[in-house]
């Protein structure tokens, strides 16, 4: 589904005297099947701008359309009960929302709110589990016995028995251990190639958006500062410094090599795209020695 | 070096008839001054051995030295008033109403004449930078924030020794730099051990060495340098990749073979440096 923002302000308890903006003005478009990170500083509006995608808050003003829904200010909250079974959010630390006796349970309570049988749901439930690399052993087992990295899968997989066309992600990997968060994000991204789905993710992990966005949404004090390209945003050094954001890892190193005479075609942003480019250039045997 | 914790084939079961012990014959020692890193994966047992060291978990094999005193359950306050211990989650370690309040609640336990107290936590306050929330809500900060809160909680009471449990990873990268350079000033100041419980690779980085927890024993322990050439297997062990380490892996795909030995960004800078001007 596409996502279009026009001019969407949101005011905490707007029309009182305890009013404050949390986002002023925001427009972007993201196209169907997309993939949009947005980054900005601790309090910079990124949490304000997602929860308007399914209107957990509607915007103070302006329009969103997601797909074919459009929401302003005057939607009513029935009309948004399909929009929020296409738009699946993963909140910070999902697993605490996990509350049901089993793991097939919690898996399939989302799927039979929506309508499903019972049957069906819990067949759908067995299906998510595997997709989020659990296998069925893990079905009659409590939630609240497993590891928190697995809590966490069992909360994404009920996210994703809604069968969403948008994934929502906000801090997905926050506090999972190095090999966690590379098997989260994996999965996010075979869910966007393999099945379409379009993902919003929130992030302060540059590496994560230097490999698989395809857009950046950079947001400081509740205005949206950047839009673009990880090219886009991550080339400009000296913006990204004032803003006091950093570079991926493979920038900062290859600008260090740039520094010392070596030119880019386009700045690389992961190991294997400076690999490449080095590669490309690498002296190899039998050259001529000049 | 003097030795300022000893641990002897530490062993622990969270339940007695447990097959598999959370810690199994665990031995290490913590050089006074020193800053100890201990790496694992999720569930290898390196929070049990943290909590062990503080008295937390009851441990019914093995010894515990601190300071020279063997941990028992009669010694276990006089252990804990040397160490100071910072877990991951911010939120599940309020006690105070305000700031001010929190900082002082360990030297409150302590019977501390107030006194003393009250420029002691103003001090606190100071050198974590936080003086200016003295009277703020604990809930209203940002993570970064309570995190040096607890740690103003620590410097207030002085102790010999901080463990640092995952304390950064819930922190976006700024607030994790912040944290982290101010408790190697800490450090320098006050002469503090730090043991710090991380997957944080710069965390351990900053380490002068390293513990390798797996499955409850302890499976390795070097400097940084020597477990970072460790190349894929650091996954495994828990800990990312340094960015060189996966450069040279990207490089050996294309096959080009650097230099085997761990190499400081600084210094595999120089080596691909050398190696594109030798045309």
């Amino acid at each position: 589904m596409a996502i279009t923002f026009e001019h969407v302000s949101y005011t905490y308890q707007a029309g009182t005297p305890m009013a404050t903006p949390a986002v002023t003005d925001v427009s972007f478009q993201m196209p169907d099947h997309g993939y949009l990170a947005i980054i900005g500083h601790t309090g910079s509006g990124k949490s304000t701008l997602i929860q308007q995608l399914n209107a957990l808050l509607k915007p103070t003003s302006g329009q969103i359309t997601v797909g074919d829904f459009t929401i302003t200010p005057k939607t009513t909250n029935a009309a948004l009960k399909p929009l929020r079974q296409h738009v699946g959010m993963v909140f910070q630390f999902p697993e605490s929302q996990l509350f049901e006796e089993t793991v097939r349970q919690d898996i399939a309570f989302g799927p039979q709110n929506f309508g499903m049988g019972e049957t069906d749901a819990n067949k759908l439930a067995d299906a998510m589990l595997q997709t989020v690399g659990l296998d069925s052993s893990y079905a009659e087992r409590s939630p609240f016995e497993l590891s928190g990295g697995q809590m966490r899968r069992v909360a994404i997989a009920g996210v994703l028995a809604m069968r969403p066309k948008v994934l929502v992600l906000d801090e997905p990997t926050a506090g999972l251990d190095p090999q966690g968060r590379q098997e989260m994000m994996a999965l996010f991204d075979r869910l966007h190639r393999e099945q379409g789905l379009s993902v919003v993710l929130v992030t302060h992990q540059m590496e994560d958006v230097a490999q698989y966005a395809e857009q950046v949404a950079v947001m400081r004090a509740g205005k949206l500062v950047k839009f673009g390209t990880p090219h886009d945003v991550f080339r400009d050094a000296a913006w990204l410094q004032a803003n006091q954001l950093d570079m991926p890892r493979a920038a900062q190193f290859a600008q260090k090599l740039a520094a010392r005479g070596v030119t880019w075609q386009q700045l690389p942003l992961t190991a294997e795209q400076l690999a490449d480019q080095l590669a490309e250039r690498w002296p190899r045997e039998g050259d001529a020695h000049v | 070096m003097a030795n300022i914790i000893e641990v002897k084939h530490l062993t622990y079961r969270y339940q007695a008839d447990d097959p598999r012990p959370a810690l199994d014959d665990v031995s290490f020692d913590v050089h006074a001054g020193e800053w100890l890193a201990i790496v694992g994966h999720n569930g290898s047992g390196k929070s049990t051995l943290a909590k062990s060291l503080d008295g937390l978990l009851p441990f019914t094999t093995g010894e515990v030295t601190v300071g020279g005193i063997q941990l028992t359950p009669e010694t276990v306050w006089q252990v804990r008033e040397k160490i100071g211990m910072i877990f991951q989650n911010p939120d599940n370690q309020f006690v105070g109403a305000t700031v001010a309040d929190d900082v002082a609640f360990g030297l409150e336990n302590r019977q501390i004449p107030r006194e003393e107290m009250v420029p002691r936590v103003e001090a606190a306050m100071a050198q974590v930078g936080m003086a200016d929330f003295a009277h703020r809500e604990p809930s209203s900060l940002s993570g970064g924030q309570k995190q040096r809160v607890a740690l103003a909680g620590i410097v207030a009471i002085a102790p010999d020794v901080l463990i640092l449990d995952e304390a950064t990873s819930m922190l976006d990268p700024q607030g994790r730099r912040d944290m982290l350079n101010l408790v190697r000033q800490l450090r320098a100041e006050r002469h503090l051990t730090v043991i710090s419980i991380t997957h944080d690779i710069d965390e351990a980085a900053g380490a002068d060495r390293v513990l390798v927890i797996d499955d409850g024993r302890l499976v390795d322990e070097a400097d940084p340098a020597t477990i970072f050439a460790r190349g894929d297997q650091l996954i495994k062990l828990g800990l990312d990749l340094p960015f060189t380490a996966k450069l040279k892996t990207a490089l050996r795909q294309r096959g080009i073979e650097p230099p085997a030995t761990y190499q400081t960004a600084s210094e595999m800078e120089e080596w691909l440096w050398q190696s594109l001007s030798n045309t």
